[in-house]
């Protein structure tokens, strides 16, 4: 049995399971010994030699042992790898080395390298100095943790879990490349989602009783200016309604006569016909970001745009609908929506023009507890009849009712 | 009703600024303190028993009072009516409903009713009486000077309507009409014996009557007392009943009902040739009944008006003018906003058939109407009917809507999940089992949609379509033409939606993605927060600390394990909006209390202005005879008040919305 153990013998039994170990899976793939036995290397299945093979490759860093659910486990580790542990001074290094190395692309935090090895602080820190200058590992920042030293191997890009994915640039929310994204692809779901046309006053229905139709003209270049040129129909209409532009129509309420009185131009988006099988779907979306070429530096799959979407959901600004099991996305309130232009807005905003109208989406609707000064009010808990503050000198009030301190009737 | 602090105060407010001090003062104390005697309103109020009296008697006049005689000692105890003193405020807004839908002859008899109080027929056909004769013996007068027409009342009343056009009703036979029709509009309502007791004590009352005739020896084991329940609910049925007494008679002569409204359509306006058949065919009141408004119908109509308005902003004008007609239709039968839940047990059978065909529709729709208008349009190949003509015959679970707030994690990705599959199977097998009927909508929108656009009743079809596909879901497609409205849900949809407004003024659009989060997701942990929202960390913290203080959402502390230790313990936002919206109701109150005082401020800063304007030659003509410098604070001190009136009436649509529709 002595000559089992012959050196040579051994050497040879090693390098044949280590290249047929990476025939069989990736680095990460665990062996059990049944495993390796199987692979056929180690004549008559002798345990104790495979024992002696295994124990010789760990040494020479190149089998790495875990634990696994069926006990002792292994998997192997490139020549490469191992020469950096085998080039190491000595053993404190080669742990934090190994401690590193295991937390992978999440990177460690120095002070669990710590816990975990029950070193003293000075060994670590020395270790890791030794490790930096050698440019085996580097220092990380973590998105989760900002304030945590971390480290990670040094040929290792971090997690998307560490970085934050691409929502992230250099540890920070990018929220203006967030913002910009948004307001293209709420610009897309809303061309996409919704019919530019043309449409008679706005009517408090049931209010006013007076016939509308003298309000529909869509022009014809108007009428081909509009996305999909289906409008046939209105424009036979419009021609006849022309020479009685609608000065009746707008009699009632004072809506209704801006609206036509400022009709010639008006283009509203209209909801579209129940059934509508072509709203934008999350995939047709990043198909689109990504042939525009937007995020040229980042890549964006579906799940990150689907993050965004719902993030628009969410602020009420679009919808999801299923039509027929195919979920698709449109846009709220799309008589609301403003018509202009994207480029044009772009350039507004460039030049200083309604930044301070949100970027896109209508605006918020108010009612009536919004609009009194006590919706607003920053002491409304504090008012009280007898109080510091209270409805006999409320000075947003008057100030809301015009009547500022200095106007107020004489006493 | 639960009564709040400001809700108190508020409604004593009303009542003195419509009554006086005195009905305000008892009704504050009957609201302080609860069900009291006469005595023990002395007491709390140190008034003397002949001003109680008055007081209670004025407060019973207009129905903001319930009372009970103990049948022992025959005390009678008082109780404040919260409801109908806060109904007050409204008192505007439904009148301008009663003009625009019933015209201004109705909005006058209204506004006589309103003022009065409850009132006998005989009572108020006399005084509309009064006033007739008063004008007509003025236009007599001036008609004698300058013509020689001495015709009988028909042309008199012609003359007097040119000369005073703004006296509404011109006879008591008109008057006897708009009663009749605002009586089957369920818009007026009969007073009888229990209409001033709480619904507490009918309960009781009618629950022992049961008891004592059905169950001597008490209800035994669980059938008996769903049985109880049920004879209690048609108890308290008939005793609701009993205010459309005057309705139900009315119906019974169905044919004349409906000759008259045939007329009455026609037109109200052109006076004497109406008036002539009406007097034929209308059925004379009993002048001994007496009427009063019935708020709780007024309320289904306003919560019609604000749907119409809430699907204008959320659709489009036409669309939610079409709507408009359809819920008019609906709620013709529909005689009360909620349900009670101890009478409604069981399905009302009173309410009618619960859906209105498109027919019925489009036979209501003015012809001035241009149904092309507000609709989109795409080829034909990109609409799916199948998927646009889904049926759903069921109104949807209230399971669901709970799920939707409690279950947290992948809730609305299952949700969505569930709702495209089951939706698809649905719409497959209805597909199959009525399938001749698809096919020829089909062929028929194949055939007009080619060239030229749909005809009317296609038009029509697809704005109701639209309000069904609607994600507040206006409108439930119920069968091939039947359309109907699960109001439980849309209510609570809107609600929702108003809050969100709220929301989006305070905290800003930030956060109200936060607070729809946590809606849509249940509770959730802050670590989970910014990658949800895609916001930074510290920004999220602030908003949600702000939306804390604000009541829109709130922290829920769970500790690891049980030594509780803070610094291990998982924090989880939620957000409730239940609670958001009675905190939100309770600040309504308080802001349109805030209101009204400010206004009485004001009224005292420029009380020497309005003490000259009731001076009753300055009355009418202030312009003329008033100062300059007196009448700009006067005509200042008007539009200061308009606007917070405005205010009120705008926050009540907040209220009425959140606690009554």
């Amino acid at each position: 049995m002595a000559e089992t153990a012959d050196p040579a013998k051994i050497q040879i039994l090693k390098d044949a399971l280590y290249t047929e170990a990476r025939q069989h899976g990736s680095e990460s793939r665990l062996f059990t010994q049944k495993d390796l036995t199987d692979l056929n290397v180690i004549p008559n299945d002798n345990v104790i030699l495979l024992l002696l093979v295994v124990q010789a490759l760990c040494d020479d860093k190149l089998f790495v042992a875990t634990s696994h659910q069926s006990g002792l486990a292994w998997r192997w580790r490139s020549r490469e790898d191992a020469k950096k542990y085998t080039s190491l001074p000595n053993d404190e290094t080669m742990l934090v080395y190994s401690v590193i190395d295991e937390a992978g692309a999440d990177g460690i935090w120095n002070r669990t390298i710590k816990h975990k090895l029950n070193m003293h602080e000075a060994v670590v820190k020395n270790c890791i100095k030794y490790l930096e200058t050698q440019r085996y590992i580097e220092g990380m920042k973590n998105v989760e943790h900002p304030n945590k030293k971390m480290y990670i191997k040094a040929n290792l890009r971090p997690s998307d879990r560490a970085t934050g994915g691409p929502w992230f640039t250099e540890g920070e929310l990018d929220t203006a490349f967030i913002t910009e994204l948004q307001n293209i692809v709420f610009e897309y779901i809303k061309k996409q989602s919704a019919y530019l046309g043309s449409q008679g006053g706005h009517r408090d229905a049931g209010a006013s009783r007076v016939p509308k139709k003298g309000t529909i003209r869509g022009a014809a270049p108007e009428a081909g200016e509009s996305s999909r040129g289906v409008k046939r129909a209105a424009t036979e209409i419009s021609n006849d309604d022309q020479p009685s532009p609608s000065a009746k129509a707008a009699t009632e309420n004072g809506t209704g006569a801006t609206t036509t009185a400022r009709s010639k131009a008006k283009m509203v988006f209209l909801p579209m016909p129940a059934g509508y099988k072509s709203y934008p779907t999350v995939s047709e979306i990043a198909k689109l970001i990504h042939a525009t070429g937007i995020t040229n530096n980042t890549t964006l799959g579906e799940a990150d745009i689907q993050q965004l979407v719902d993030v628009l959901t969410f602020d009420g600004l679009v919808e999801p609908i299923t039509v027929n099991g195919r979920k698709g996305y449109r846009v709220t309130r799309a008589s609301k929506q403003d018509t202009v232009s994207f480029a044009k807005r772009q350039k507004d905003r460039e030049a200083g023009i309604g930044l301070d109208e949100p970027p896109n989406g209508v605006q918020p609707s108010s009612n009536g507890l919004t609009e009194a000064p006590c919706g607003r009010c920053p002491v409304f808990e504090l008012c009280e009849e007898g109080g510091p503050v209270s409805p006999s000198n409320c000075v947003y009030f008057l100030r809301w009712l015009g009547l500022d301190d200095t106007r107020s009737g004489p006493v | 009703m639960l009564v709040t602090k400001y809700l108190a105060e508020l409604c004593s407010l009303l009542i003195d600024d419509l009554y006086g001090e005195l009905p305000s003062r008892i009704f504050a104390a009957l609201l302080l303190r609860g069900r009291s005697s006469l005595p023990e309103l002395c007491n709390y109020t140190s008034m003397s028993a002949r001003q109680l009296r008055h007081g209670l008697a004025v407060l019973h006049q207009h129905n903001l009072l319930f009372y009970q005689v103990d049948s022992y000692n025959g005390v009678a105890t008082y109780e404040a009516n919260a409801e109908h003193a806060y109904n007050l405020i409204r008192a505007g807004k439904i009148l301008e409903m009663i003009d625009t839908s019933f015209g201004a002859p109705a909005k006058d008899v209204m506004q006589s009713l309103l003022l009065s109080g409850q009132t006998r027929i005989g009572d108020l056909v006399a005084a509309y009486q009064d006033k007739i004769d008063h004008v007509n013996k003025a236009a007599k007068a001036v008609k004698d000077e300058t013509s020689e027409w001495d015709e009988p009342n028909g042309t008199t009343d012609e003359t007097v309507a040119e000369k005073r056009p703004d006296l509404a009703v011109k006879s008591t036979n008109q008057l006897n009409a708009v009663i009749c029709r605002l009586v089957e509009a369920e818009l007026i309502d009969v007073v009888h014996s229990k209409t001033f007791q709480t619904s507490f004590d009918i309960y009781k009352a009618v629950e022992k009557e049961v008891m004592d005739t059905h169950f001597p020896g008490g209800p035994r084991g669980g059938k008996a007392k769903v049985e109880l329940q049920q004879k209690v609910a048609e108890g308290l049925r008939k005793v609701r009943d009993e205010s459309k007494s005057l309705k139900r008679k009315l119906d019974q002569n169905g044919t004349q009902a409906k000759r008259r409204k045939l007329l009455f359509s026609g037109g109200p306006s052109n006076g004497v040739k109406d008036e002539h058949e009406e007097a034929d065919s209308d059925p004379v009141l009993d002048s001994k009944q007496v009427i009063r408004i019935n708020y709780e119908k007024c309320l289904v109509d306003l919560r019609n008006r604000r749907l119409v308005q809430f699907a204008t902003d959320m659709i489009g004008p036409t669309t939610a003018y079409v709507y408009g007609v359809f819920l008019g239709l609906l709620t013709k039968r529909v005689s009360r906003c909620r349900l009670d839940p101890e009478i409604d047990i069981t399905e009302d059978d009173s309410q009618g058939r619960g859906y209105v065909t498109t027919d019925e529709i489009l036979d209501n729709l003015k012809t001035s109407i241009d149904l092309s208008l507000g609709l989109g349009k795409a080829p034909r190949t990109e609409i799916s009917s199948k998927a646009a003509e889904k049926i759903l015959e069921d109104p949807p679970k209230k399971r669901r809507f709970i799920e939707e707030a409690e279950v947290d994690g992948n809730a609305s990705a299952d949700e969505s999940d569930d709702e495209g599959g089951s939706d698809t199977d649905h719409s497959d097998s209805d597909h199959d089992h009525k399938g001749p009927a698809t096919n020829g909508t089909k062929v028929k929108f194949a055939d007009s949609a080619k060239e030229q656009r749909l005809d009317r009743p296609a038009l029509l079809r697809q704005h109701l379509l639209l309000l069904a596909e609607s994600t507040q879901r206006f409108v439930r497609h119920c069968g091939h033409n039947d359309w109907t409205v699960d109001f439980v849900p849309l209510m609570r949809t809107m609600r929702e939606s108003e809050l969100d407004v709220v929301i989006e003024r305070t905290s800003g659009r930030e956060g109200l993605r936060l607070v729809r989060i946590l809606r849509s997701k249940g509770k959730l942990d802050e670590k989970a927060l910014p990658n949800v929202a895609l916001m930074r960390k510290a920004e999220i913290q602030q908003k949600m600390l702000e939306m804390q203080t604000a009541g829109f959402v709130d922290i829920q502390e769970v500790p690891r394990d049980n030594k509780a230790d803070v610094k291990k313990s998982f924090f989880l936002w939620f957000c409730d909006s239940d609670r958001s919206l009675r905190r939100l109701l309770d600040n309504s109150y308080k802001t349109m209390l805030r209101c009204i005082q400010v206004l009485e401020v004001l009224r005292q800063k420029d009380k020497d202005v309005l003490m000259l304007t009731k001076r009753s030659d300055v009355r009418g003509q202030e312009k003329d005879v008033m100062e300059k410098v007196y009448y700009d604070r006067y005509s200042r001190f008007l539009a200061n008040e308009k606007k917070l009136f405005a205010q009120i009436m705008r926050i009540d649509d907040l209220v009425s919305l959140i606690r009554d529709y």
